[in-house]
């Protein structure tokens, strides 16, 4: 029963739901008072153990309902029972449960014609459960060992009996329709055996792929994502942001020295007969920080532009003031297309809207400063995503400047490799010259540093 | 009143929201238990779904405290009043917010006492020294008398060592973890994880009987692992429209069958809407209370258009469903 269990935590953490030992440990609990007799009872008890969040318990319904099936739930309740009654009861009824394989042969072997012939639905199905335990079908990893597993699992019920008495019937050529009907029963078995390795299969790799996916994801250069990754990466920024916000969510409070919390302090030292002994400072609260992000759409950045965009639409969905532009030859704000449309839509709609024309640094920053700077205060921390190729035109670099005056700081994310800056119509020197910080911005973990590092440092 | 009692004695049974049951099963002792439960709520007016009643009753067998999670005016607080009610123990219930401190949350010692404490030991000091030959002497005299400052005389019990305290056991309620501070919410996990609480002048304090503790929160933010991985979870959603008829009946049961129909259908519809605030369960029973006062008997577009301000609580909600209610009210009238 244990090793049910277990099997279903692993299940579930391939399934990206997060299990800790100390609550596969309740569960365990849980299963012992509630049984598993009655399967509304257990999935909604286990899912209160197992499962916590809303994404979680969805996660948790389904993978339910693929790992116990209702047949397979009624042999583990029955099997229980067995257990609960001791081994007094017939050994052939549950040989898997006991001795593994090789002692329970003699007597099973004759007991799986007799189950098949019998049309014991209820014991061949936990005979099945018996023999993928014992060959560990939960090590399933890839669909070519499929076959193996199948073959491994009759084995292990005794199809070899089945198909020696096959044999002698056919040879003794006296009883055609107990050979024929008993070849039907085989085929069918057959059939319940391989549903049974596909359906452990995908319980236990569903997820493998994606994760190998993402994992790669993670570390390709941006502009080099294929368009059809495109909702992999987005649930992957998505994801990234949401961690790193509320890793970072947290409001911090920061004592302002010399400002002395009267109330709060005659409060504290009431033990010390109201000397005021400790004192306690005014302290202020930090708020998560307002964030005005502009992203450079044009030609030259044509590859990243798409998962720029992609990162600040993800931006906007956690952090909650976020105003963002986009911009090429003339600058225009798309905050509003971003709360209101959805993801691929609104990343197109941004990009035919305002890219692909010719780079110009100098109108966008102007056009930035005349829109926003009324807007940005200490508070605010700007963020600039482009390669700052500015067709050898005015960089804007009087207008960041002036921008960098008044914000808290000025972030540029630049998708070049750092070698190529400064070369050609680059013009990252200028430009960095206002920035606080200059960052390549290449690939998703470049993406998690730098939001790790907005989210942190933010007052 | 005796109506309701009547309607209360004859419950159709417990509610099977699941259709998955296994009818032979329904005599395993977990699922007796569970049925109990359920009644014993229904009995003293909470209609508890099947999750909640299993969720009471894992609680209790494996003894683990509970999170309850869910929008607002679900009746989350309402089921640890109910448990209280239902195992006749007493609820301490400790509001949260922003700020919340172990003084406040805990215990505090007893400043006054104290201090008059030291009055009194400094009177009669002389006498506990007289004889003593120098100050050794006179120390070693004063160890002698145990720490006596700092032991329970002077301590202030605040809800969570109440609730430890509690003889016959408690049901202990935290409401509002999310409006608490992070650093309170760390704070609270010894607790959860083993009834017991660290006072660094005395030492650990364990309860004498674990109390039932549920915790409640509206997701206003997320709620740490580790405190999550201490308890069971529940997410109560809205009722589907059978249970929120039931829960209507038990509560205000002066309203007749028919407007009750038409009341729930209407307050489903509404939740369908995009609406800043959605009305909960507490707010359709407000209107029903509504409806009984007025001597309604049958929902139509002027008596909604009057009383709408009992389930909705934002100007724009109001304005923006105006043109919505005939065809919310007829859909609703029609069943």
């Amino acid at each position: 029963m244990t090793q049910v269990l277990s099997d279903f935590v692993k299940a579930l953490r391939a399934a990206d739901v997060r299990v800790s030992t100390a609550e596969s440990i309740d569960a365990a609990a849980t299963v012992e008072t509630v049984g598993f007799a009655e399967r509304g009872l257990l999935k909604t008890a286990l899912s209160q153990v197992l499962a916590k969040s809303a994404e979680d318990k969805a996660r948790f319904d389904d993978c339910f309902d693929r790992f116990f099936t209702t047949a397979e739930l009624a042999a583990l309740g029955a099997e229980a029972a067995a257990d609960d009654a001791g081994e007094t009861g017939s050994d052939a009824n549950e040989p898997g449960a006991g001795g593994s394989g090789g002692d329970g042969s003699g007597s099973g072997d004759g007991a799986l014609v007799q189950l098949l012939e019998q049309g014991d639905t209820a014991g061949l199905q936990r005979r099945m459960a018996g023999a993928a335990r014992n060959v560990q079908l939960q090590n399933i990893r890839l669909f070519t060992q499929r076959g193996m597993y199948m073959r491994r699992i009759l084995e292990d019920m005794g199809i070899e009996a089945v198909d020696d008495l096959l044999h002698a019937l056919v040879k003794a050529d006296d009883d055609d329709a107990r050979a024929a009907r008993l070849r039907e029963l085989k085929a069918r078995l057959v059939e319940n055996v391989a549903e049974l390795v596909d359906r452990e299969m995908l319980l236990y790799t569903a997820n493998a792929g994606t994760r190998l996916r993402e994992e790669v994801l993670q570390k390709t250069p941006l502009a080099r994502v294929e368009m059809r990754d495109f909702k992999v990466m987005h649930e992957l920024v998505r994801k990234l942001a949401k961690r790193l916000v509320s890793l970072h969510a947290r409001r911090r409070r920061v004592a302002r020295r010399g400002r002395l919390d009267v109330r709060h302090t005659i409060r504290r030292n009431i033990e010390y007969g109201g000397l005021l002994f400790d004192t306690v400072w005014k302290r202020v609260r930090v708020d998560r920080p307002k964030v005005i992000a502009v992203c450079d759409v044009s030609g030259s950045v044509a590859q990243v532009a798409r998962f720029l965009l992609l990162f600040l639409y993800s931006v906007n969905e956690v952090i909650p003031k976020v105003r963002s532009f986009a911009f090429s030859n003339h600058l225009g704000e798309i905050t509003e297309l971003f709360e209101t449309r959805p993801v691929e839509e609104a990343v197109t709609m941004a990009l035919n809207t305002w890219g692909m024309g010719a780079t110009d640094y100098g109108g966008a920053l102007a056009e930035l400063e005349r829109l926003t700077l009324e807007d940005i205060d200490h508070r605010t921390t700007v963020l600039i995503l482009g390669d700052a190729r500015s067709n050898y035109s005015d960089p804007g670099d009087r207008a960041l400047h002036r921008i960098h005056e008044r914000a808290r700081r000025v972030l540029w994310l630049n998708p070049e490799p750092p070698a190529l800056w400064n070369s050609g119509d680059s013009e990252m020197r200028k430009l960095g010259s206002c920035c606080d910080r200059v960052e390549p911005c290449r690939s998703l973990k470049h993406l998690e540093r730098v939001i790790s590092e907005i989210a942190r440092t933010a007052i | 009143m005796p109506s309701r009692r009547r309607r209360i004695e004859a419950p159709p049974g417990p509610i099977h929201e699941d259709s998955e049951h296994v009818s032979a099963a329904s005599d395993s002792p977990a699922r007796t238990a569970i049925d109990e439960i359920q009644q014993g709520f229904a009995a003293s007016g909470y209609i508890a779904s099947d999750a909640i009643a299993t969720l009471v009753y894992l609680a209790r067998a494996l003894s683990k405290p509970v999170l309850v999670e869910g929008p607002p005016g679900v009746g989350k607080t309402e089921l640890a009043k109910a448990a209280a009610a239902l195992f006749d123990k007493p609820l301490i219930r400790l509001q949260c917010y922003e700020g919340l401190d172990e003084a406040r949350a805990l215990y505090e010692w007893k400043y006054g006492k104290q201090l008059l404490y030291t009055q009194v030991l400094k009177e009669k000091l002389g006498d506990l020294m007289a004889g003593a030959q120098g100050l050794k002497e006179s120390i070693a005299r004063l160890h002698e008398f145990d720490d006596t400052f700092f032991n329970e005389e002077f301590l202030e019990p605040r809800p969570l060592l109440k609730a430890l305290w509690a003889e016959q056991g408690a049901v202990l309620l935290i409401d509002e973890i999310d409006k608490s501070d992070q650093e309170f919410e760390a704070f609270l996990l010894e607790l959860l994880a083993d009834y017991q609480i660290s006072i660094p002048e005395i030492g650990t304090v364990r309860a004498k009987h674990p109390p039932l503790v549920f915790l409640t929160s509206n997701n206003t933010r997320e709620i740490g692992d580790a405190l999550k991985r201490r308890c069971l979870h529940l997410y109560i959603p809205f009722p589907d429209s059978r249970l929120e008829q039931r829960i209507i009946e038990t509560r205000v049961p002066e309203l007749e069958a028919r407007l009750r129909g038409q009341l729930v259908s209407f307050v489903q519809g509404l939740r369908g809407m995009d609406l800043k605030k959605v009305p909960a369960v507490s707010e359709t029973i407000d209107w029903a209370r509504t409806l009984v006062l007025l001597h309604a008997n049958e929902l139509d577009n002027q008596l909604v258009r009057e009383t709408l301000n009992v389930l909705l609580k934002f100007q724009d909600d109001i304005e923006a469903i105006d043109a919505e209610i005939p065809a919310l009210t007829r859909s609703a009238v029609r069943g």
